[in-house]
Order: C-alpha cells, then structure tokens, then sequence
C-alpha cells in the first residue's frame, strides 16, 4: 500500500488509516482478527479513542504483538488539564502500551474550547508534560467543525504536528467558508502538518430517528456510508487525491475489508473524474432551480 | 459569494486571465459561469441571455453584493446590444449544445464583433454522448419534441474538432483543451430538467401528441434514473493571428 509522509513528523503512513472504532462491535476473536487482516493489508497506521466503547481494549493484544508495525494514533476529549492528563494515563493502560505515538485533542467545535485548551491547566499542558515524559511522541488535532476555527488552532498551537478533518465530494463542492476544509489542507501542506481525512466514507446523515430507529441502522457509522465496493473505491480515490496524507477507513467492521481493497489499489484519480464526482453531488441540496447543465 | 461555483466552470477559469478583465458570459443560464468570473476578480461581466427567467435568477442569485460588476443582458446572442471590440473575455459554457448549426455560426459571428482585438474565448461544452448510453433517448425525445413544434432540434451535441473549426473560421486560434468532466454525471435532477423541457413543448401540442410526449419523458427519466456517460470538454482561444 502506498505510503506518504504524515507531515513532518518522520512518519511515513499508509495513504489508509485503520478507524480502530471497527473493532468495538467485534467479538475479541473477530478483532484479533481483524487486525490481522489490516496489517496483511499493510496498513501502519491505526487511530483509536476513549470514547470508542471497548475499542482501545479490544486493540490491545494485537497491538501489543505488532507494536513496531503500527503508529497508533490516540485521542482526548478532555479540555482541562487534570481530565487530558487521566485520560493519557487510562489510554496507555487499557492499550497495555508505554507510548502513543500521536496523541490527538479530539472534536475541537467552539472557540472557547480551544481558549480552555492552550490556556494554563488546558489540555495543552498535559499534553506537553506527557511529551516531555515520553508517554507520547507527537500532538494532534482532530475536527468536523469550522475550518477557520482549525486555522485558529494551527495558529495557536505551535506544537501542532498532524489535524484530523473531514474531506468528501460533497465537501469539496461547497464554497462557503464553513466547508472550506481545502484551506485547511493548504495551510496544512504549506506548514508540514500531516493531515488525515475522515467522512471520506459518508453518503448523507441517516433518515431522521422517526423514520428510522437507530437500531434499525445498517451501518455503526453516525452517518450513512457508500457501501458498494465500486462507490468506496471512488470515495478513497477521491480523498487519497485531494492530497490528504492518509484517510480514516470508516467505522463499521463491514466496509473495512472494501476499504482495505480500495486503497491497496489506489492509483490516484485524474481531475476530470474529482470533478464529475464532485458535480454529482453537487446537485443533491442545491438551492438553485433544476438545471440543464454542469 | 453565496453562489457555489461549479468545480467545471473553475477549472475552465482556472489556466486564463480573468481578474480586472471586462467578460461577456454568453447565455447566461442560471449564473454559474457569471459567479464564476465574479469571483475571479472580473472588472464587468455582461451577462447574455434570451430568456427572462434565467435573467432573473442570474440578478438574484449572483447580483448580491456585485451589483456593481454585474450587468444582465436580455437579447439574442446573434445581435447585441454590447459594442464592437469591447470585452477581453468571452464565456460560452454549455451553450453551444442548445444551439443549432445556424445559428452556432451567428453567435461566434456576434461574439467576435464584441471580442477586443486581442480577446480571449472560452468554449465548454458535451462531447456527444456514447451511442449506447441511456441519456441519449431522453435528448433524442427531447429533439423530437422539439422539431414537432419549433421546426428545429432543441439540442446539438458538437465535437470539441468541430467547436474549434466553426471559431477558427472566425479568427479565433485555439490555445488548450482540457477535459472537465469525465464521466458526466447525469443526475435525476439534470434528467429531470430534460424532461421539463420536453413537457413543455408537448404543453404547445393538442393532447394527443403532447401527453404520450410528456409520458414518454416521464417514463424514460424513471427507467434512467442517474447516469454517467460521456465527457465535457473545454476550449481555450485568442483572437488575432494564427
Ligand atoms: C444552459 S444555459 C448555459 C449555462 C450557463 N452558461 C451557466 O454557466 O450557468 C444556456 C443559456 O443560453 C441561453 N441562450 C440560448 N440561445 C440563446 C440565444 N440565441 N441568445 C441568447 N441566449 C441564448 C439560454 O436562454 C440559457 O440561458
């Protein structure tokens, strides 16, 4: 599988990423297994978090039998200093591990946040201490929220090695500046920060909970995936050649052995093809009247 | 600007000259090419169409907040209003495919006369469709339908050789071609508005031509669906010597 530079931080990763939030729906045996099947695929470069239910438990065994092969990426959704530093602490025993190799502040949303965090007893600090401990070894930041709220972050956060953001046709078409992740791409690119992909995978919201309960969904996503081999493909192509460093594979078990054929494959994606994909979607909440044409 | 700009139209953009340049968006549709210039940084653009209503969801749509750049044109391509060598860049994306042979080569008559001597020409339009793709039923209804009421087709898809031929004739040298969709995605949506346009001709016609018209179209766009086939293609040129 290819690999790409993830920013500058002397990582080279796989251009897929494994979404370990997969493994929190499998049997221990399953997501054995499951690793198994992804490394086989090559893939060096695992994402996890607290928040994923049993995940970081269940990644555990075969993370610690491989541990040279996979840079493990690792999350918090704490702001304050003494939640951000339990958390490291509960994360590198639950994965049985002694270092995170890419430690991530997870779903940055609203600006006050981001105060709390870089401000004195934020997350930042207990982020840093861990560094200078050496229980981790780079700082991430992960978000679907405002690109400029990102930029904002990129710019306080001088330590900042890799952002974690969402990339998808729909995305692309949009003008507005709150989906204006290609900025942050650019910033990303022009400052040698490693950028992962996510939502690569997603097709809409799901139906609203009245016309669909949620456990009456198909998919563990907390959105509607694609879910053909020929659509996933497509969606990988895609992210992988908007020149994000590596894309998350989704979350449900059943589409990661699709992805893992798609980005074995991947061989890039001429424009033509970015921008039809891009204009077929395009269509899908436009509020312009019907038209003819593209 | 509120408007999204079709990844098309600036991909099209993207390799000319647009910023402070006078432009003539000819047929203006629903504005996309127009937002597009605007954002580009265009000094005017003269927005050229003969239909009221795309006139006024151009005003609408992308009039805001360029009121000042923005200048809709109601009038028939084949004769302007817009003075002779007045525009540094001409836009015709997607037009020529609703132009049939007569009066494709009025309009690049018409739109060499406004070109400044040194003008710039953009062309974008379809490359004709795959024999054997399903949207080719739906226009050739929709030409059908048309040639019953107007005499004329109502679509014509040219060759990116033959745009170039009919222009070169007129002094333009062409400067790149690019390919800006491949496949084209033929959404429900665009399908649909094909199908408008059929039951629009077929409104003109007694019921009984016009409601199996309508009903075919109907038909043909719930067998279709969505569909990717064929490619859009665009044509760069410049006015003067060869
Ligand atoms: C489908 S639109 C083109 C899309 C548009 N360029 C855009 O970027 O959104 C075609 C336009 O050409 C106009 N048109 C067609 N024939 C014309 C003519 N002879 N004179 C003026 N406008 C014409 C139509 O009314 C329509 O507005």
């Amino acid at each position: 599988m290819e690999t790409r530079a993830l920013g500058d931080t002397g990582q080279e990763s796989t251009v897929l990423t494994f979404g370990s939030i997969a493994l929190n729906w499998l049997e221990q045996e399953g997501a054995n297994q499951m690793v198994e099947l992804v490394l086989d695929h090559g893939v060096n470069h695992f994402d996890v978090a607290p928040t994923y239910g049993d995940a970081e438990l269940k990644l555990g065994p075969k993370l610690r039998q491989y541990r040279e092969d996979i840079f493990l990426g690792c999350k918090t959704q704490e702001r304050e200093y003494e939640g951000a530093a339990r958390k490291i602490d509960r994360s590198l025993d639950r994965l049985g591990i002694d270092t995170i190799d890419l430690y991530q502040i997870h779903g940055l949303e609203y600006e006050e946040e981001l105060d709390t965090i870089t401000a004195d007893g934020g997350a930042l600090d207990a982020i840093r201490e861990a560094k200078a401990a050496g229980k981790i070894d780079h700082i991430g930041l992960t978000s679907h929220g405002d690109p400029d709220l990102i930029l904002d972050a990129i710019d306080r956060i001088d330590d900042l090695e890799t952002v974690m953001f969402p990339l998808n046709p729909v995305v692309a078409g949009k003008d507005d500046s709150e989906y204006d992740y290609e900025a942050v791409l650019e910033r990303c690119e022009s400052e040698g920060i490693g950028t992962l992909g996510i939502k690569a995978f997603a097709k809409g919201s799901w139906p609203s909970t009245d016309e669909l309960a949620e456990a009456d969904r198909p998919y563990a996503n907390w959105y509607e995936p694609v879910d053909t081999p020929e659509a996933i493909r497509e969606r990988f192509d895609f992210a992988a050649a908007q020149g994000l460093d590596t894309v998350v594979s989704p979350g449900d078990p059943k589409l990661v052995k699709m992805v893992l054929d798609a980005a074995s494959r991947f061989e890039g994606m001429d424009e033509a093809r970015q921008r039809s994909l891009i204009e077929e979607v395009r269509h899908d909440d436009s509020p312009v009247p019907e038209q003819l044409h593209h | 600007m509120a408007a999204d700009v079709p990844e098309t139209v600036t991909a099209a953009l993207a390799d000319r000259q647009v910023e402070g340049q006078v432009c003539l968006e000819a047929g203006a549709g629903v504005g996309n090419t127009t937002a597009g210039l605007l954002a580009a940084g265009a000094k005017r653009v003269y927005a050229v169409t003969n239909d009221a209503d795309h006139a006024a969801t151009v005003r609408e749509r992308v009039g805001d907040g360029s009121a000042d750049r923005l200048v809709v044109v109601e009038a028939d391509l084949r004769a302007t209003p817009l003075a002779t060598d007045s525009v540094d860049l001409v836009t015709a994306h997607g037009l020529c495919n609703v132009l049939p042979p007569a009066d494709l080569d009025a309009v690049a008559a018409e739109l060499t006369r406004v070109a400044k001597s040194d003008g710039r020409l953009v062309v974008d339009d379809y490359a004709v469709p795959p024999a054997d793709a399903a949207v080719t039923r739906l226009f050739a209804l929709e030409n059908a339908a048309a040639r019953v009421v107007d005499g004329r087709p109502a679509l014509a898809f040219y060759p990116p050789a033959v745009l170039a031929a009919v222009f070169a004739d007129h002094g333009w040298a062409i400067e790149r071609k690019a390919t800006l969709l491949d496949p084209v995605p033929w959404t429900e949506a665009h399908l649909n508005a094909h199908a408008d346009v059929v039951r629009e001709y077929a409104a003109t016609l007694p019921d009984s031509l016009g409601e199996p018209l309508a009903a075919m179209a109907e038909d043909l766009v719930a067998a279709i669906g969505s569909e990717r086939a064929g490619t859009m293609y665009s044509l760069a040129f410049r006015l003067g010597d060869v």
